[in-house]
């Protein structure tokens, strides 16, 4: 990692986006996705994107948790300009700095729930025992270290949005970003995983920033930030 | 290595697709061993051909006879040392103990499940050419001064359980070397014995009889199948081939002369370019199985883009995902290899008693699946593993996370 991508001021938001533009090119044509962003997150913070389809929530998300880069501006996550970094730096990077909550879950299917939230833990030095330690810790802390041995077709949605939840926390990651992650689930699931979501938050000191479409889910977080046409709105 | 439970996981995720596939490529290292194992034993015969040895047959095909009047005029040939009658008679065993009864009745005919190489030979010059046929002198003196014997291989004594005394009777499928009496008796009087450090490709599975008892039998002159020729210097066997050729080239059986090792290998590529065909069989196989195993890759790659990119967004590098689907391919590849293996083991030890054709492979003395031929199989599975799968690890490789999300 270069020296010149670190930067640790004291008291810096953990999230710090700086006038950020995405285009992307389809042929001749440019679509600007987000344009001019910026955005500060603290430590601690849970905080709601929101705004109608294609106003670019999912794209800033991305580009907060390391799997996207900005056509132009500066992405800071945990004191690192993420647009900096190398391929390689930046997978490293994701899997000690950022959690990521999908939608659709996205558990392997042929790994059990135990196997599943240990995925990250294999690219650490960890040996195996500590690694399945830690796991079902990460389990327990969802509430579902009885479900240890069980497939992803075993659970319901709720349980494997839990599960995907435990995945994204066991690396003890700085940042936990959400993308819809009560969009598939009924009622009752959701509200669990908004319960869960904000446990983290308030007892584990998570900072969470979490997409969603859901007036309800967005209640749940400390702030809300909304986008419009890729434009972020007070 | 805390990587292969995964790989060995998703392998077991299609169990269906991953069988086919495995024995799609276990079925392709089966030819490719057996089909190598069975050249490997023909290449393998050809290494007892020496160097100061020519071999005479007739210059249209060895299904000609040559005139037995040639043995004195070969000999007068310069650079010419001996020169011995040999002649292939394609003599078969009967089967059992009745049909052996309906031989002795002139009902039957010869089975060629009992076949082994048998040949009428002048006896004392073509064994004084052939140090590699090891005989006790007692043997040699009985064998030479019995019409009606027979010297065998170690092998051949081995396989029916001959030994010196014992009787046996032969007919050959060849109309003219037929008594109308029945099949010709012969009685075992020596075993020879073949020293495969010395002489390596030794047949010890022959059987050789006297060419006069073969002329006595049939009642006629049948002609020399071949000349044996052994040449004083081995560098001059080119000029003394043509030499030979040439006293012949305007009469009517026109002759044709070529080193041991020459012959041997015409003899074998009479069924065509052997190794050409054998090899051009293991490379189209090789290559469907290659397309087959891509396709597979392909597909099980496809399946897997939110996967590949839910592992991405985790932190595996695109190095990482690639070397796990290569890593899936070789396991693959290597399950079919070993599979593959396997399979030719058991054909190769099950092809020499296969009726009909199995004396074919049990005249081969060394018919096994060789380490090499079999490290070589075990590796071109790997290899068509790796090559299977490195487009589809290679376009994981390259995948954008935000792509493969969206396309899910």
């Amino acid at each position: 990692m270069s020296a010149e991508a670190v930067r640790q001021p004291a008291a810096a938001p953990i999230v710090d986006v700086r006038n950020v533009r995405k285009i992307y090119r389809r042929d001749a044509e440019e679509i600007v996705v987000l344009n001019g962003i910026n955005l500060q997150v603290p430590n601690g913070e849970f905080m709601a994107l929101m705004g109608p389809s294609g106003s670019g929530k999912t794209t800033l998300l991305n580009l907060i948790a390391g799997i996207d880069r900005p056509t132009s501006g500066e992405v800071i996550v945990a004191g690192t300009d993420v647009g900096r970094l190398s391929e390689s730096e930046l997978a490293r990077w994701r899997s000690h700095n950022v959690g990521f909550i999908f939608q659709f879950y996205n558990l392997i299917p042929v790994l059990t729930a135990l196997e599943n939230v240990e995925l990250p833990l294999l690219l650490t030095s960890l040996s195996k025992k500590e690694r399945r330690e830690r796991a079902l810790t990460a389990l327990k802390v969802v509430g579902l270290a009885d479900r240890a041995g069980h497939y992803p077709r075993q659970l319901s949605g709720g349980q494997e949005q839990r599960v995907a939840i435990a995945r994204a926390i066991v690396a003890d990651p700085a940042v936990l970003v959400a993308d819809e992650p009560t969009g598939d689930l009924d009622a009752k699931s959701a509200e669990e995983i908004l319960a869960l979501m904000e446990s983290l938050n308030c007892d584990f000191g998570k900072t969470i920033v979490m997409v969603t479409h859901d007036p309800r889910a967005a209640e749940k977080a400390h702030t809300q930030k909304h986008l419009e046409k890729g434009v972020l709105k007070a | 290595m805390k990587y292969l439970p995964y790989v060995l996981k998703h392998l077991r995720r299609n169990w269906m697709r991953t069988l086919s596939t495995v024995f799609a490529m276990s079925i392709c290292i089966f030819l490719f061993c057996t089909l190598q194992t069975v050249l490997e034993a023909v290449n393998w015969g050809l290494q007892s051909a020496n160097a100061s040895r020519l071999v005479t047959r007739h210059g249209l095909s060895l299904a000609n006879m040559l005139p037995l009047s040639y043995k004195q005029r070969i000999a007068d040939v310069e650079g010419v040392r001996a020169v011995a009658i040999t002649t292939w008679f394609g003599g078969s065993l009967p089967a059992k103990k009745e049909e052996q009864d309906k031989v002795d009745a002139g009902e039957s005919g010869p089975d060629f499940s009992n076949f082994f190489q048998n040949f009428a030979v002048e006896a004392e010059p073509y064994f004084a050419m052939y140090p590699e046929y090891q005989i006790k002198p007692d043997e040699k003196r009985a064998f030479i001064g019995d019409l009606q014997g027979a010297l065998i291989g170690r092998g051949l004594a081995k396989k029916y359980g001959w030994k010196v005394g014992d009787r046996f009777f032969l007919e050959s499928f060849i109309p003219p070397y037929r008594k109308a009496s029945g099949p010709f008796e012969f009685v075992v009087q020596g075993i020879y014995d073949v020293d495969l450090v010395r002489y390596p490709g030794t047949d010890a599975t022959l059987m050789f009889f006297h060419q006069k008892y073969l002329e006595e039998g049939t009642g006629r002159r049948v002609g020399a199948g071949t000349y044996a020729v052994e040449i004083a210097d081995p560098s001059k066997a080119a000029t003394v081939s043509k030499a030979i050729d040439a006293v012949f080239e305007n009469s009517d059986a026109p002759t044709k002369t070529e080193t041991e090792a020459a012959f041997m290998a015409g003899f074998v590529s009479m069924a065509g370019n052997l190794a050409l065909l054998l090899n051009a069989i293991g490379i189209a196989v090789a290559f469907t199985i290659l397309l087959v195993t891509a396709n597979t890759m392909s597909m099980a790659v496809r399946e897997r883009r939110t996967e590949i990119a839910v592992l991405k967004t985790l932190g595996f590098s695109s190095g990482l995902v690639m070397t796990l689907i290569l890593g899936e391919a070789l396991v693959l590849g290597g399950l079919g290899g070993a599979l593959g293996l396997f399979l030719s083991r058991g054909a190769i030890s099950v092809l020499p008693h296969v009726p009909m054709i199995g004396g074919l492979f049990a005249q081969f003395p060394s018919f096994g699946l060789s380490a090499a031929v079999a490290a070589l199989g075990f590796a071109i599975a790997l290899f068509l593993g790796l090559a299977a799968g490195f487009v589809p690890a290679l376009l994981a490789y390259r995948a954008r996370i935000t792509e493969m999300l969206r396309q899910a």
